[in-house]
Formats: structure tokens, C-alpha cells, sequence
């Protein structure tokens, strides 16, 4: 086994998804996080990262189902295979070895039961710990997840707690039994900016201290520049680009993460003209020969459109599916100067 | 409409819009078209089984029952009509401005609209029309009056509903009255509640025409109706055992049909289209958008 | 690849010029929202003072329930203030009522715009009757005008009138609803217009097409625009001035340059310090800003303490009294803050005296 096997804690291989009639929503997703790796992964609305982010967990919605690919969670005599799995497996996994918190955080709560019943119930259940056994250890974790006053939390019901608090709950219930993987989907981007940076310490914090991988999957570029090693850029369906978080933004190699940079928040307060992408990104599904982002990019060619791009890799780690990288790669390197 | 085409795309509203024109037609036409005269006797036929001259037989003092169905669709049906558009006049207008009237007249009239929930249809009919005389009129206007209510509470919780809506705060801030708000806002999407109700509400009063009729009271015989039919029809179950069934399956087949197209335009104009678990409809990519992507 | 943007002249806004919009000391108290409201949450405002000259772009930023939507919705009469006054182009608008109240609205001169609009557009209006609806509520204009007026409305905003007058809401996509809400604010030429989080449900892209889209309606239409924000990128590039609310009350005020390149309140740091960016995070970061976890703050949460001092590293004796919102020396800016700008110095020491 490499040494790169050794770390895995997810692998993703050539996934597809299609949802409804046969149209097909993400295409040849690969992908890898390692063991305490910090992955964004960034797209707009319909660029298919939240679908990929559910197939991950099994929760595709009725319409969708994973039609090829592979998803592998944890590696050697732990390693199990979740791409067809059934419910017995899904409920040996999720929860367990994977965790996750969404977007809002409210509805992901019963509110007729105090949170920390409902953190206790988590640890009972998959734990088998005793009640006060539970009761001890989810304050415990409510301390570890910067609520204050975690004894006083434990009996409050989710309407009384603010969303910054609710989404710490859900991350205490979330890391409860020590994950390998947590998938963070759009979990701050409904929350006011001060406690984002809190939330997304926490996160860090809980990394370093655990070992925990995470895959925060977002539209805002500037959190991913922040908090992720490594990136994955997704546009219509489709990995487009990915490696190390400051070697792709501080070279982006792609036209579509190219002008994602442009229109980001840079946190400078001058006047200046926005940038904008003119266009829209294709709908779900939409068939296209080759490139799915040549309608938008300023330097499309003919080749573009002429049939699918392949994702070339620049390096071991950095890949990019444009046609000019492709043609790059190709080049020698070196240009011997006379 | 938009909504009519939509309720017309569901195959069980298709079936009864298709059945409730039929009887439409017949309460309207129906005396002209019938065979024969309802109110003759044809004495030498009597309680007769369907022949090629009688099609569906004869009664016990030989009366066509093909003519007296098809010319008593209009008593039994007109009645109910009447009730509830008593009922709608009643109910609609109020229920729309209590959602507007400071809380006192919001109070008198939730407490005027209790009173007369408690009162039993069929029961106040059964006493209007005993007290007044034979009348059906009195008694559908009671019915109407009775039925007022339940337009009331629908219409009211759909217009305070439709009041907390952004866009109706929206016009609001434009400097809208409220007349304006009720009519360029509110009234279109409270007539697909109206609807429904209208429908269920026809069905129970039809009922009641049926009920009152078949005790005797309402309507002077030899005058057909489905319900006097029933109720005589009974009387010679050991002549003519069937006898019962043809009355009682136009019932049927109206109330039914009713109830099917309320649930329709129900499951039609809701705020979350149900899909009809019968009948396979082809996904619309429109339809996908809400699939997270 | 160096991030370099083009920088844009400033905008023409003299500041010698009358204000347009002066609230002084408007306080709203804790009051169930009107009608059970769906704009804001009903927080209470507290002696907010204001000012929006014409054709400037003001940004309110504050956190949920910081009393940065109460001010809007006091100022279009949607609730009731307890104090203060609220002076519009001279005229007292905080007393309208009634009738006047009516007549003013219909006068378009301050329109608001939601956030949600999905929810403030008419599901079953088309393009066309909702950009014409408050032309129609004002029944001022024949119905060419009216007719021109919206074709000229939705150009503005950047949508094809032809394409775009027979559709309705459902059938468009969020950027182009929100400029649909857009165009119904301005059909009736306002001088003040206030956007409720306008961009906060968009992606970046379109955020900044709708915001570019503002600065040039206030170019155009000689307009004033307060936008209200919970996060800062929403005013990136665009706004002239800005006001920090906190907890119902303005913590700090000023052109929005000096104030959050250079913060002089200590919450406004907390907030430029949280933003994230892709460009690599120079200065404070929010860790060096908060007060060390788990200790004790009760003394600080007295009703007459700052509202921030709970929160505030820098608090000391002094700030058990709330600080008024004071003009800062030599600036063209204010905050309500005892150690204004001089917080900085004490970065590193544990207390202050």
C-alpha cells in the first residue's frame, strides 16, 4: 500500500450522477481526502457539489441515483464501500464514521426536545452509553464546541438558541463519535460574519485536534482561501480544476477559476468596478459537446466544443480540464534559448 | 384558465366534469327531453320492469322512471344550487373583510359564525320547512344561511394568510388602500379555496334537498326528485327490488363527481402541487429545480 | 497572479450638500412588528441618528437583531418610533399617519426593496403589472406614461422589456427577479431608495452585477441608496459611507474607507477581521479582538454598560456607562466608543487602565 493509501480517508472514482429522466447532473468526479485534510469544494448553484456532497452520504433525493463510480470510505481492513451500499451499512456509517451539518441549522432539529437530549439520544443510540454516562459526555462536548455555559445548554430547546449556537450543536452531534470524515455543506453561509470566522475556527480546531478530515462544500471562494488545504473547483457537473488551496489561487489555471478570483471578495473598501462572469452556468443535466464553461470564457476556442476534455494533471497534485492546459502539458518545458 | 386546463389534465376531474355537464344538461333540459311525461299515469303498466316503451320501468302508479329522473334533476339539483350560492354571498365577502375589521367586529363575527356551525342541516331544514309550509325556497335559504360559515372560515384563513404576505406588504408601502390589496392581490387566490368548498358544499345541501324530499317535506308531490323517488321506491321493495338503485346511483354520481373535482382543483391550485399518485406524469425539468444541484 | 482592480473616479457627492434623509436620535422600542411584519425581526433601535445626502450610497451593516432593518422600516412608516425624529428632504416623516401617510407612499419618493424576491413579488402578476403597480396606486400618469415608464424602468435594471414584460416571477431566475424588484422601486423616479440585504441570496457573480447595477442608478436617476447588509462584501466597491449598528444602537459612522481599513470601534475590528478574502489576510485577526473564553462577564452586562463592553476586550471602568455616538477629531467620522481609535495601542497589554 502507498503511503498516500495509508492516509485516505475518502476516495471518490469517476462518479456520475444523474437525476429524473436520465440527466445527468455530475460527471467524472474524482477525487481524495486524507486523514485530518482540510477539502473545499466550490461551485456556484447547479454546478453539482451539493449532489455530490448527498451521493457521499447517501442522500440523494428520490429523483437521483449514483449511475457509475465508485465511493470508498476509510482504507485497508476498515475500508467500506458506499457507492451501492444498503441501509444497514448506511446506518453503521453515517453518524459514526461520517458526519455532517448543513445549512440550517433550525431544521435540522427537533423542536420539541431539549438539544442536549438530542445529543445524548445520538451517543445512547450509536454509543450505547447510559443515560448519565450520555448526559456527562454531551456536556463535555458542548464545552468542546465553545458553547458557554454547556450545562445550561443541554436543557434549552433549539428555538431558544441562537443560529451560531444551533450550528455548534449540530457540530457537537455531528462529531459525537469521532468521525473520520465530517462534510460541511453551505454550514456558514447562512450565519453572520463573526460567528462564520467562529465557526470556521472551530472547525480548524477540531481538525488539528482529532485528526478529523473535513469537505467543506461552499460558493464563497474567500472561505475556502481560508480554511481549506486543499481545493476542488466544480463547475456544471464536473470537476474543473483542483489542487493545493494557495497554489490554485495564486495561479489558477482555469478560465473558470480564473474569473471566480476576479469577482471575489479581496476585503478592500475603494472604489473600484465589480467584475462580473456574463452568462449563466448550463442547467443541470444540459448536454454539451465538450467544455461546459466555452460559452462563458473569454478564451474559447473550436477545439473547445469539439468533444470532452480530459482532466490533465500539471503535477502530482494539480489538475486542470481546459484544453489550452492540455495543449501546455504537451509542450516541452524547456525552451532552449540559443 | 390556467387552472381549469390543469384540473383537466387529471383523469378522475375529467370524469367528473364530464358527468356534472351531464346532469347540468339535464337539470336544464331534462323535462323537455324526457320520453314521456313524468306526471302520467299509465295505469295499466304499473311497477313494470324496463321495457323497449319504459327503459328503466314504471312506478306504482305507472309513471315513467326514465321521464321522473331526468325532469326531478332539476328540483333536486336547483335547491342545492341556491343554498349554496346563499351560502358563498354570505360567507365570501365577510369572510375577506374580517381579515381587515379591527378586533371587535372580528370577534362578533367569528361568534355569529359559532352560533350558526352548531345548528345540524338536515335537522334546521327539516323544522324551517315543517314550520313554513312545505316551502324548498325557505328551506335552502336556511340551508344557505346555515352553509355561510364554513365560507366564511375558509375565505378567512386564506385572505389573513395572504395579509402577512411580503407582497401584500409590498403594496402597502406603495401607498395601496385596501380595496386595491383585496382586489389586485387577494381575490384571485381565494377563488380556488371558494371552489373547493363550493364543491363540497353543493354535495351536503344536494343531500339535504334528497333528505327532506324523501321525508315528504319541501316539495308538493306528484313534483319528481330524486329523494321523493327513493322514499316511494321503498315502499315497494318487495315489487320492484331495484327500484331504488337508479335514483340512488344519480345521487351518487353527482355528489362523487363533485367531491372528485374539489379534490382536483385542491390538489391543483395548493401551495405545493401533491403528484397524483395514480396516472404517471412525465417530470418537467422546471419541476427538477428544486433538486439541490 | 497580483489582484488588481480598476479603480472607479469618486462618486459626485458634495458633502457640503443638504441631507436628504435625518434621522436624530430615533429609538424603536421592543414592539411585536406591525401585522406580524416579515421585514426584520422587531429588534429595538436606540437614539440611531443618520445621514444620507443626495445621490450617496450609505451601507448599515450589523448582525441579526442589531436594529439595522428597524431603521428602514421606520423610516417608510412601518412601525412607530418612540423618540427621535426622521426628516425627509426637510419634511417631518416620522409623524405621518393615516392618510398622509398613504399619500406620501404614493409619492414614491422613498421606495424599499426586499430582500426576498421571490416572496415580495406577486406570484401571479406578471412583469408588467407589478413594475406598473405603484404607478397605478399613484394614478398620476396616462397609461402610455405609464406604459413608457416601466419599458424605461426595465432597461434600466438591464432587463430586455420584449422578453420580459409577459413573464412571471416563477419563470425567471433570482438575478433577474431581483432586478424585476429593482425596476418596480424606481418606476416611480425615487430620491431615496432603501435595499433590505439586495445581493446576500446571490452568488458572487451576480451579486456584484445587481451592485453594480446600483451604483449606476444613483448616477443615473440621481438617486440616494442606503443598502443594509449583515455581511461587509456586500458594500465591496460601491458605497460612500457606512454605519456599524450593534445590539439597536450606531457604534460607529463614516466613510467607508477610513472606517473599515482603519476601524476605530472595536466591534467594527472584530467584523473586518472576520470577513474572509482570498487575498492574504494582513492585520488583526479575530482571535487578537475577543475576550478570553469562559470568563466572567457579567459586570459588563448592567442595562447602562456599553452594549459592547460584554464583548470587548478593551472594556474597563469607564464603559459601564454606554458611550454616545461622538465625532471622532479631524475626521468626517463618529463612534461610540471611550478609547476610539486608541484601542490599537493596547493590543498587546492585558488591561487597560
Amino acid at each position: 500500500m502507498s503511503l498516500r493509501e495509508h492516509e485516505r480517508t475518502l476516495e471518490v472514482s469517476a462518479l456520475q450522477v444523474s437525476v429524473g429522466d436520465h440527466l445527468v447532473a455530475v460527471q467524472d468526479v474524482s477525487f481524495e481526502i486524507r486523514a485530518g485534510e482540510s477539502v473545499g469544494l466550490v461551485g456556484e448553484s447547479g454546478s453539482g457539489k451539493t449532489l455530490t456532497c448527498r451521493a457521499v452520504l447517501g442522500l440523494l433525493p428520490a429523483s437521483g441515483h449514483v449511475d457509475a463510480g465508485r465511493i470508498v470510505l476509510g482504507r485497508g481492513a476498515d475500508e467500506v464501500d458506499l457507492t451501492a451500499a444498503r441501509r444497514t451499512t448506511w446506518d453503521e456509517v453515517r453518524g459514526v464514521r461520517l458526519g455532517a451539518v448543513f445549512q440550517d441549522p433550525a431544521s435540522y432539529l427537533n423542536p420539541a426536545i431539549t438539544v442536549g437530549h438530542q445529543l445524548s439520544e445520538q451517543l445512547r443510540v450509536k454509543r450505547g452509553l447510559g443515560r448519565s454516562e450520555a448526559h456527562a459526555r454531551s456536556v463535555e462536548l458542548f464545552t468542546e464546541v465553545g458553547l458557554h455555559d454547556p450545562e445550561g445548554v443541554y436543557h434549552q430547546y433549539p428555538h431558544q438558541l441562537s443560529g451560531g449556537m444551533l450550528q455548534r450543536v449540530l457540530i457537537a452531534i455531528a462529531v459525537s463519535c469521532e468521525p473520520e470524515l465530517l462534510i460541511a455543506d453551505e454550514a456558514t453561509t447562512a450565519l453572520d460574519v463573526v460567528i462564520q470566522a467562529e465557526i470556521l475556527e472551530l472547525l480548524r480546531r477540531l481538525r488539528d485536534d482529532h485528526r478529523l478530515s473535513l469537505l467543506l462544500v461552499t460558493h464563497d471562494l474567500a472561505v475556502v482561501a481560508e480554511s481549506c488545504d486543499r481545493i476542488l473547483v466544480m463547475y456544471g457537473g464536473e470537476i474543473v480544476e483542483s489542487g493545493p488551496t494557495a497554489d490554485v489561487l495564486g495561479d489558477p489555471q482555469h478560465p473558470y477559476t480564473q474569473a471566480l478570483m476576479k469577482v471575489a471578495t479581496i476585503g478592500t473598501w475603494e472604489r473600484r468596478a465589480l467584475e462580473v462572469i456574463p452568462g449563466q452556468p448550463p442547467a443541470a443535466g444540459e448536454r454539451m459537446p465538450g467544455c461546459r464553461f466555452a460559452p462563458r470564457c473569454a478564451y474559447a476556442t473550436e477545439r473547445c466544443t469539439a468533444g470532452p476534455v480530459p482532466l490533465t494533471s500539471l503535477d502530482e497534485d494539480r489538475a486542470a480540464r481546459c484544453v489550452l492546459v492540455e495543449d501546455a502539458v504537451a509542450r516541452p518545458l524547456v525552451e532552449v534559448s540559443a | 384558465m390556467t387552472t381549469l386546463r390543469a384540473v383537466l389534465r387529471i383523469p378522475s376531474a375529467r370524469v367528473a366534469v364530464v358527468v356534472l355537464l351531464g346532469i347540468a344538461f339535464l337539470a336544464l333540459f331534462g323535462e323537455r327531453l324526457a320520453p314521456h311525461d313524468p306526471l302520467t299515469q299509465y295505469t295499466d303498466a304499473v311497477l313494470q320492469g324496463p321495457s323497449s316503451e319504459h327503459l328503466l320501468g314504471t312506478d306504482y302508479v305507472g309513471r315513467d322512471v326514465l321521464s321522473r329522473l331526468m325532469a326531478g334533476t332539476r328540483l333536486s339539483v336547483l335547491g342545492a344550487v341556491e343554498a349554496v350560492l346563499i351560502g358563498a354571498v354570505l360567507g365570501v365577502p365577510t369572510g375577506l373583510a374580517s381579515a381587515w375589521m379591527g378586533p371587535r367586529l372580528e370577534w362578533l363575527a367569528e361568534r355569529v359564525s359559532d352560533t350558526l356551525v352548531i345548528l345540524p342541516f338536515t335537522v334546521f331544514a327539516i323544522a324551517v320547512a315543517g314550520t313554513l309550509g312545505n316551502g324548498l325556497q325557505q328551506a335552502m335559504v336556511a340551508i344557505g344561511i346555515l352553509m355561510s360559515p364554513l365560507f366564511f372560515r375558509v375565505t378567512r384563513a386564506v385572505a389573513l394568510g395572504l395579509r402577512r404576505s411580503q407582497y401584500v406588504e409590498a403594496a402597502e408601502l406603495m401607498g395601496a388602500g385596501q380595496w386595491w390589496t383585496l382586489r389586485k392581490h387577494i381575490w384571485a387566490k381565494v377563488l380556488p379555496n371558494v371552489a373547493v368548498t363550493s364543491a363540497h358544499a353543493t354535495g351536503a345541501a344536494l343531500l339535504v334537498v334528497a333528505s327532506l324530499s324523501f321525508l315528504g317535506l319541501g316539495v308538493t308531490p306528484p313534483a319528481p326528485t330524486w329523494g321523493g323517488m327513493l322514499s316511494a321506491d321503498l315502499g315497494y321493495l318487495a315489487q320492484q327490488s331495484w327500484a331504488p338503485v337508479f335514483p340512488a346511483v344519480l345521487m351518487m354520481a353527482t355528489v362523487g363527481s363533485l367531491n372528485l373535482l374539489a379534490d382536483a382543483i385542491r390538489d391543483v391550485t395548493g401551495d405545493v402541487p401533491a403528484t397524483r399518485r395514480s396516472g404517471r406524469r412525465r417530470r418537467s425539468r422546471k419541476e427538477l429545480a428544486h433538486v439541490p444541484a | 497572479m497580483t489582484l488588481t482592480h480598476p479603480q472607479v473616479a469618486a462618486a459626485p457627492v458634495s458633502p457640503a450638500a443638504e441631507p436628504l434623509l435625518s434621522v436624530t436620535g430615533l429609538t424603536v422600542s421592543y414592539a411585536p412588528p406591525k401585522k406580524a411584519a416579515s421585514l426584520g425581526t422587531g429588534a429595538a433601535l436606540t437614539e440611531a441618528s443618520l445621514q444620507v445626502r443626495p445621490g450617496e450610497i450609505v451601507g448599515i451593516v450589523g448582525e441579526t437583531g442589531s436594529g439595522k432593518t428597524t431603521l428602514a422600516r421606520a423610516t417608510v412608516g412601518l412601525v412607530r418610533p418612540v423618540a427621535g425624529t426622521i426628516e425627509f428632504a426637510g419634511q417631518d416623516i416620522g409623524g405621518l399617519r393615516g392618510r398622509a401617510l398613504r399619500e406620501f407612499r404614493r409619492s414614491g419618493q422613498v421606495q424599499l426593496v426586499f430582500q426576498d424576491p421571490l416572496r415580495s413579488l406577486d406570484p401571479d402578476l406578471t412583469v408588467a403589472d407589478l413594475v406598473r403597480e405603484p404607478l397605478d396606486i399613484a394614478g398620476t400618469l396616462s397609461r402610455e406614461e405609464k406604459a413608457q415608464r416601466v419599458r424605461e424602468s426595465l432597461e434600466l435594471v438591464g432587463l430586455d422589456p420584449a422578453s420580459t414584460l409577459g413573464r412571471r416571477p416563477r419563470q425567471l431566475s433570482g438575478g433577474q427577479r431581483q432586478r424585476v424588484s429593482l425596476a418596480r422601486s424606481i418606476s416611480t423616479r425615487p430620491r431615496l431608495l432603501f435595499c433590505d440585504e439586495p445581493v446576500s441570496a446571490l452568488d458572487v457573480s451576480n451579486r456584484n452585477l445587481v451592485l453594480t447595477l446600483l451604483d449606476r442608478l444613483r448616477t443615473e436617476l440621481d438617486l440616494a441608496v442606503v443598502i443594509i447588509a449583515h455581511d461587509l462584501s456586500s458594500l465591496a466597491g460601491i458605497a460612500d459611507r457606512v454605519a456599524v449598528f450593534y445590539r439597536s444602537r450606531v457604534v460607529e459612522e463614516g466613510p467607508i474607507r477610513a472606517v473599515l481599513q482603519d476601524p476605530a470601534h472595536p466591534y467594527t475590528a472584530l467584523l473586518t477581521a472576520s470577513a474572509p478574502s482570498v487575498a492574504p489576510h494582513h492585520g488583526l485577526r479575530p482571535v487578537d479582538l475577543r475576550v478570553a473564553a469562559g470568563e466572567d462577564r457579567g459586570a459588563w452586562t448592567t442595562p447602562a454598560a456599553c452594549v459592547f463592553a460584554a464583548r470587548c476586550r478593551f472594556a474597563h471602568d469607564a464603559c459601564l456607562e454606554q458611550p454616545t455616538l461622538a465625532p471622532l477629531e479631524n475626521h468626517d467620522r463618529s463612534a461610540a466608543c471611550h478609547v476610539a481609535g486608541e484601542w490599537t495601542t493596547h493590543l498587546d497589554s492585558q488591561e487597560i487602565a
